[in-house]
């Protein structure tokens, strides 16, 4: 379970988050949507201990990231996190990229992690891509090797940080699918993310943030047909249209 | 520590100590500002040539470039002082091996052909980077290509690269510490032979790190102040 | 015609063979050094960054032959007894040498973007598993072709190490002349062979550069 308890976080005197409270339960799949710069991003970040924070706090399997020795690597097994330009290492192959973490953190044999690695190239839908360098892999392809990434280190949790948004319209569906099924294997998930379908699909609760704070929160129907606040009224209308 | 070694800073300001490291600042400072001037007429001039049409001249002006690029400093100013006079025949090198201070002329013309190679490069780094279309723009208005460079091009390519050229004007001075392989009495020098005379090189070379601290920062606000004086308003990114 | 040289072709050679040690050292520990002062200058830790700074910033303000003089006077203090000129050398050089060597794997770094080192993070990789397997690999074949430049200038420094004595391969020359005087065929055969090793040198970099510049890859 991720608590997150009144988390504020600020540059100066520009407030990137404030007041943001929320509960993530095993299984469930939460959807974070909103406009641009309203820290949907930031708050992600400050999940894995990437970003600090101020105010508040956060709190991981029991396990709180204000305590003064906390480790994050350790915290960071726990949490896969994808990120909107991939970010593959550009000089490794696909299943390189896969099994560095786990030979070198979890220190598994070459054989086991490019076992692990080639069962999740074939998840993901790609296992004949597995000697083949970032370069010559297509923004889909891309994508699902950096979430077979992610899995590697058999985590826990999962945070998507607007993964198909660098994608051409035809890639995102296969993007959307794996995501898809890892929810319905009953993965816990984080995504921020504009692709409703998806939303629709698996979403156990919809967060829409804006300008830092968490503005609406439902699950998808209670969201979609009967937006509460004006902003939220908005932003619909705008990616619906 | 082996703490046998009694500091002793009043070399660097005792006589003579001091006044040798004043002439050393001295003669770092004259042969640099000599090689600069040299350096720079030549670089610019060999800049240019290596961009003509004509494959010859970009020939003969890349190799120029090549020869001193890839040639230790201090072994070019070996040759020029021990090889140089040689060049000249018998008779004629006895009388140059004659000048007094023929170290002191070696240094300056060796540093500034050595620096005028790193100049033309920088030049030419430059030139490249003004777009093709600048070139066209001007040649449309009917000027020839030597008007071209001369009024419009070497200008502007001169404004682009000060940043590179600030810092071969601190190198030309680093690098006059090379002449005293040739026996020229330069600060460097100076604080070598101070330690000769008392063992107290350490002091010595310490204080001459400082002094040429103080000229860097000397060079780079001169080249600010220069920088400021022919800025291209909006041009070059500030 | 070159008689000067061919005579004592072996003991000049010897002193190429200095020279190329001399090299190798400083290389290899400038450039492993350079690695790590690359990463102190783009580190946001004030009590790492700022000294580091210093220290490039001075370095870099004055001559080398300076610095081999201060090393050669210094060195003696600190162990307590006399030193031979080449591992006082080796010092001076790795020291001096870092600071080029740290700027161009610092200008390497900072074509990595955060969220690459972020995505390496976010596995549970520590800073130095990260720097180790991610940043400074592809640091290091980015700016390839600028490390070699900078190899060949810390080749062509080397000869700078005749002021403390060390018998490279300037100096071997000029005691060779101080017996035959034939500067003209000693300091010119000097000159060629520097000019042949440095100018290769300088082909290979051009070759890495047009490479990378096709690849545009990494």
């Amino acid at each position: 379970m991720i608590e997150i308890k009144n988390v504020s976080k600020w540059f100066d005197d520009f407030r990137v988050l404030t007041d943001i409270n929320e509960t993530i339960n095993r299984g469930q799949t939460v959807v974070i949507c909103g406009p641009s710069g309203s820290g949907k991003s930031t708050l992600l970040r400050c999940v894995n201990g990437l970003e600090p924070y101020q105010q508040g706090e956060i709190i991981v399997d029991g396990t709180s990231l204000n305590a003064p020795k906390v480790n994050l690597y350790k915290l960071r097994e726990k949490i896969g996190m994808v990120f909107q330009r991939f970010e593959l290492y550009p000089h490794m192959t696909a299943l390189q990229n896969i099994t560095l973490a786990p030979t070198k953190v979890r220190k598994w044999s070459q054989k086991r992690a490019a076992q692990k690695g080639m069962e999740l190239l074939e998840r993901v839908g790609i296992p004949d891509k597995a000697d083949a360098y970032p370069a010559n892999l297509s923004g889909g392809q891309q994508q699902r090797v950096a979430i077979a990434r992610s899995l590697a280190m058999e985590p826990e949790y999962m945070m998507f940080d607007e993964p198909t948004s660098a994608l051409d319209p035809e890639m995102i569906k296969e993007v959307l699918d794996v995501m898809i099924d890892l929810a319905r294997e009953g993965m816990t998930m984080l995504c921020v993310t504009h692709e409703m379908g998806f939303a629709r699909e698996v979403a156990d609760e919809i967060i829409f943030m804006d300008g830092g704070r968490i503005v609406e929160r439902g699950t998808y129907n209670e969201f979609f047909t009967n937006p509460k606040t004006q902003r939220a009224k908005e932003f619909l209308s705008q990616i619906l249209a | 520590m082996g703490l046998a070694y009694k500091f002793d800073w009043s070399v660097l300001w005792r006589q003579p100590y001091g006044m040798w490291l004043l002439k050393g600042l001295g003669l770092t400072i004259v042969i640099g500002l000599s090689a600069w001037v040299i350096a720079l007429s030549l670089g610019i001039v060999i800049g240019t040539l290596r961009v003509t049409q004509y494959r010859l001249v970009r020939f003969v002006s890349t190799t120029y470039v090549e020869v001193f690029r890839n040639i230790p400093l201090i072994v070019q100013l070996f040759f020029w002082y021990y090889a140089g006079p040689m060049l000249f025949g018998e008779t004629l090198s006895r009388e140059i091996n004659h000048i007094s201070g023929l170290n002191f002329y070696v240094a300056i013309i060796g540093l500034g052909l050595y620096t005028s190679s790193r100049i033309a490069e920088h030049m030419r780094a430059g030139f490249a980077s003004i777009g093709r279309d600048q070139y066209q723009a001007v040649l449309s208005t009917g000027m020839t290509r030597v008007q071209m460079y001369r009024y419009v091009i070497i200008p502007y390519a001169l404004r682009l690269i000060i940043p590179p050229i600030t810092t071969e004007f601190l190198t030309i001075f680093k690098n006059t510490s090379v002449a005293m392989t040739i026996g020229v009495a330069e600060l460097t020098f100076q604080s070598y032979q101070i330690d000769a005379e008392t063992f107290h090189g350490l002091e010595a070379t310490t204080g001459a790190m400082i002094i040429y601290l103080f000229l860097g920062l000397g060079v780079v606000k001169f080249m600010g102040l220069i920088e400021s004086r022919v800025r291209i308003r909006g041009l070059v990114g500030r | 015609m070159f008689d000067a040289v061919w005579g004592n072709l072996s003991y000049l050679m010897g002193g190429l063979w200095v020279t190329a040690k001399l090299a190798f050292f400083a290389l290899t520990g400038g450039i492993f050094l350079g690695i790590l002062v690359g990463l102190a200058r783009i580190s946001k830790r004030k009590w790492i960054y700022y000294p580091i700074t210093i220290y490039v910033n001075f370095l870099r303000n004055i001559p080398l032959i300076l610095v081999i003089f201060w090393f050669y006077f210094v060195m003696p203090i600190i162990i307590g007894r006399s030193i031979d000129p080449f591992p006082s050398a080796v010092v001076s050089f790795i020291v001096f040498e870092a600071t080029y060597f740290g700027e161009i794997f610092r200008a390497g770094y900072q074509t990595i973007s955060t969220d690459l080192v972020n995505a390496s993070y976010s596995t549970g990789m520590t800073y130095f598993k990260t720097a180790r397997y991610i940043t400074v690999p592809i640091a290091f074949r980015r700016m390839l072709p600028s490390l070699i430049t900078q190899s060949i200038v810390t080749f062509q420094d080397t000869s700078l190490a005749f002021v403390i004595g060390l018998p490279e391969f300037v100096r071997r020359a000029s005691i060779v002349d101080n017996l035959e005087v034939a500067s003209i065929q000693l300091f010119g055969f000097v000159g060629i062979v520097f000019f042949i090793i440095c100018f290769i040198g300088s082909r290979i970099s051009r070759h890495y550069e047009e490479k990378g510049r096709k690849a545009n890859i990494l």
